[in-house]
């Protein structure tokens, strides 16, 4: 079935259910239906094959009086996304979709949360952004809550919280830790049972900023670039695509060139920065100091093409700012070239090292159907016998032009995604050098832009850990909605499948395998046992304490 | 097989001695920085105007302008500045320059912040300041036709317009 084939049979059923469609472009269909269709709608979806990307709850009582929920679909096989609108006035209640599609459970629940929207089903459920201490009926989302609004807190609610077992209570804000994230883990001897997680602990509260006056559209590419210090091209390039979307801004095509170039030497460093890292906790140190060695030059390379190690800060709606030229092209493809040679051979030695193999094979298994269920995304979907990757089923930027192979492994645990990095880091090199040699000549930024105002656009980009998400309403001068789904917020659900029932030592290699990154990643752990009731807090890499046992 | 298993993990010797240190002589030896670095801005105070583009475009509000009694002072804080280089971008005097200095470590906040002072130049007509006299100067220059009113504050300015329409109307001011 082609692409417009899809669309019409979308519209039907859209107006079968009684809903209208908004708006088509050639990237994406937006629906409304009426709220209590909307589960039939998403079911039907859903069987369809559609993959959930991420809802969107938006305050539009300044537009037209009502709250609304976006649940943004993406059909794969088409590269089309389907925006489904549902809104009611301030108190109606609006049905949830999380029993069908169960991956919307966290963003639903984060409408509720950061809104006050009555979300049917989710009543009950404890805060899931929110901290606990945030004052009732105040929510950050609305638009008349300033966006420097600071509540006043109150640390006593926190005692709430704690537990009934004597224990420290030590994380998620103790400031060692490397992050405040929080898993606790339910353990019966060496054996998990259980899981529970607590994020969002540094909420920085970046989609609200970026509608403040503080910020308009041609500063908020360098907001965006902060949201992840590892992946932060990814964001900004995000950013970019979905405004360029809503405003029908066509690009130089040597600015997609450079922007899939950058890309792409971000996904090989931030692989590398992995794997080196999953050496590090199973205790296999010399293969994190040479990985680190290997990523250096990319490192260096990164700084000659765009200015900056990180945060490159070329990314601006309607272009890029820095130009390469024939001695840089010719120099990164001499750093490519060694890189890899080196890479080839260490990683011969690392996918045969027994301290990886034995730890990695078998552990942490995320099976297919549990995958396609949470609608998990990158190298967790890949592991898990997913074919799912943006560059080839949501084409953009210069993807198109060069040719790669997306890696799949069906096994499903730690060896298979720790596999899908390896090889993914020789196709992003010869993606890289492909885009050199064909990199075409002309000016690298549109002079001038026009974004009208309430247009919609989702932009997604296969970041190094998966597939991420912008959704953007145009407002004036600045976004009217901007929100913002990183690749590790669809993959933390899945962790609690993959922690359930194995030994507590590879607890710490499963977590680290979905390449965690909340608004950064945070890696605080609570290990507590069953039976005699005790706590204890450690940091991600002194797990290997445990593997060494 | 077996063999292999153990002899694997060995080639690593071969990898690592090979290659040698890697580890730099920081700060002594070769600078680590290649030619696009984009490290602090410096700003030159004999070329700056004043006229506030930096401040507008500064993502992060590294760049503040202050309006005090007889002048406005450009501020430049190296504890917030992402080094993104916008304002050199968008500079139209090009007093701004992208250095490559990166060891900005100070022990005081003060010395982290760095400013343009500008003398703010009286109207003509109601004689409060208004705006750096750098700026009227060099707009004058490219604008030679702005003579007549460029030392007027822009409040004066309306009023002035709006007498002028009022009279060819012919009301009574």
């Amino acid at each position: 079935m082609s692409a417009g084939e899809v669309v019409k049979e979308i519209e039907g059923k859209v107006v079968e259910l009684g809903g209208i469609v908004e708006s088509i472009t050639e990237t994406a269909v937006f629906v409304e239906v009426p709220r209590e269709r909307v589960r039939e709608l998403a079911d039907w979806l859903y069987n369809s094959g559609a993959f959930l990307k991420t809802c969107a709850g938006v305050d539009e009582r300044s537009i037209n009086s009502k709250f609304a929920v976006y649940h943004i679909f993406g059909l794969d096989e088409k590269g089309l996304d389907v925006v489904v609108k549902i809104s009611g006035l301030e108190g109606e209640a609006l049905p949830s979709i999380a029993d069908a599609v169960p991956a919307a459970e966290w963003c639903e629940l984060e409408a509720r949360d950061m809104l006050g929207l009555h979300i049917l089903g989710h009543e009950a459920k404890p805060r899931h952004v929110l901290p606990q201490d945030w004052p009732e009926g105040v929510y950050p989302l609305r638009k008349d809550l300033s966006y420097d609004y600071r509540p006043s807190g109150n640390a006593e609610k926190f005692s709430e919280e704690l537990p009934r077992e004597v224990g420290l209570p030590i994380g998620p804000y103790h400031p060692i830790l490397h992050e405040p994230e929080y898993f606790e883990l339910y353990v019966e001897g060496e054996r998990v049972v259980d899981v529970f997680y607590r994020g969002f602990h540094v909420h920085r509260g970046i989609e609200k900023l970026a509608e403040s006056q503080r910020f308009t559209y041609k500063t908020i590419p360098f907001l965006a670039e902060r949201i992840c210090g590892i992946c932060g091209f990814v964001h900004s390039s995000c950013y970019v695509l979905a405004v360029e979307r809503a405003a029908r801004i066509e690009v130089p095509e040597r600015a997609q060139f450079i922007r899939s170039i950058v890309l792409e030497i971000e996904r090989i460093h931030s692989h590398l920065l992995w794997l080196g890292i999953a050496a590090h906790i199973l205790g296999y140190d010399a293969g994190f100091m040479h990985m680190w060695r290997i990523r250096e030059p990319i490192m260096l390379l990164a700084e000659l093409l765009t200015g900056s190690r990180k945060t490159y800060g070329i990314n601006i709606v309607g272009g890029v700012r820095r130009d390469m030229d024939e001695s840089k092209k010719k120099r990164a493809l001499d750093v490519l070239k060694n890189v890899r040679e080196e890479y080839k051979k260490f990683v011969e030695v690392l996918t045969a090292v027994p301290e990886i193999v034995k730890r990695a094979t078998g552990t942490g298994v995320l099976p297919k159907s549990d995958a396609r269920a949470l609608s998990v995304v990158g190298p967790t979907a890949r592991g898990s016998g997913l074919k799912r990757d943006v560059r080839k089923d949501y084409p953009y930027f210069a993807y198109k032009h060069s040719s790669f192979k997306v890696p799949v492994y069906s096994e499903g645990d730690n060896m298979a995604r720790l596999l899908v990095r390896v090889d993914e880091v020789f196709e992003s090199i010869s993606i890289v050098e492909q885009l050199l040699d064909a990199l075409p000549k002309g000016p690298i930024a549109v002079e001038s832009y026009e974004i009208p105002p309430l247009r919609k656009a989702v932009g997604t980009v296969e970041a190094p850990r998966g597939e991420d998400v912008h959704f953007i309403i145009t407002g004036h001068g600045r976004p009217y909605r901007w929100r913002v789904r990183a690749p590790t917020y669809q993959n933390i659900p899945a962790l609690k499948v993959m922690l359930r029932n194995t030994p507590l030592a590879d607890a710490f290699l499963t977590i680290a395998s979905i390449d965690p990154c909340f608004s950064c990643t945070d890696r605080a752990i609570v290990i507590r046992d069953v039976r005699s009731g005790s706590r204890r807090f450690v940091g991600l890499f002194e797990g290997r304490r445990y593997a060494s046992r | 097989m077996q063999v292999d298993r153990i002899s694997s993990p060995l080639k690593l010797l071969t990898i690592a001695l090979k290659t040698g240190r890697v580890t730099k002589k920081y700060p002594f030896g070769p600078p680590l920085l290649t030619e696009s670095f984009r490290g602090a801005i410096s700003i030159d105070p004999a070329k700056c105007w004043g006229c506030g583009a930096c401040v507008l475009v500064c993502p992060p509000n590294a760049l503040t302008m202050r309006f005090e009694e007889e002048r406005a002072v450009l501020e430049y804080f190296k504890g917030r500045c992402i080094f993104c280089g916008m304002c050199a971008d968008v500079c139209p005097a090009s007093a701004i320059t992208v250095t490559k200095e990166f060891e900005l470590a100070a022990t005081n906040l003060e010395d982290l912040k760095e400013g343009v002072i500008h003398r703010l130049s009286t109207c003509a007509v109601c004689g409060k300041p208004f705006a750096p006299a750098a700026e009227l100067r060099d707009v004058m220059k490219m604008h030679p036709i702005a003579e007549e009113y460029a030392n007027i504050c822009p409040e004066c300015r309306k009023k002035r317009t709006a007498k002028a329409f009022g009279l060819s109307f012919g009301a009574n001011i």
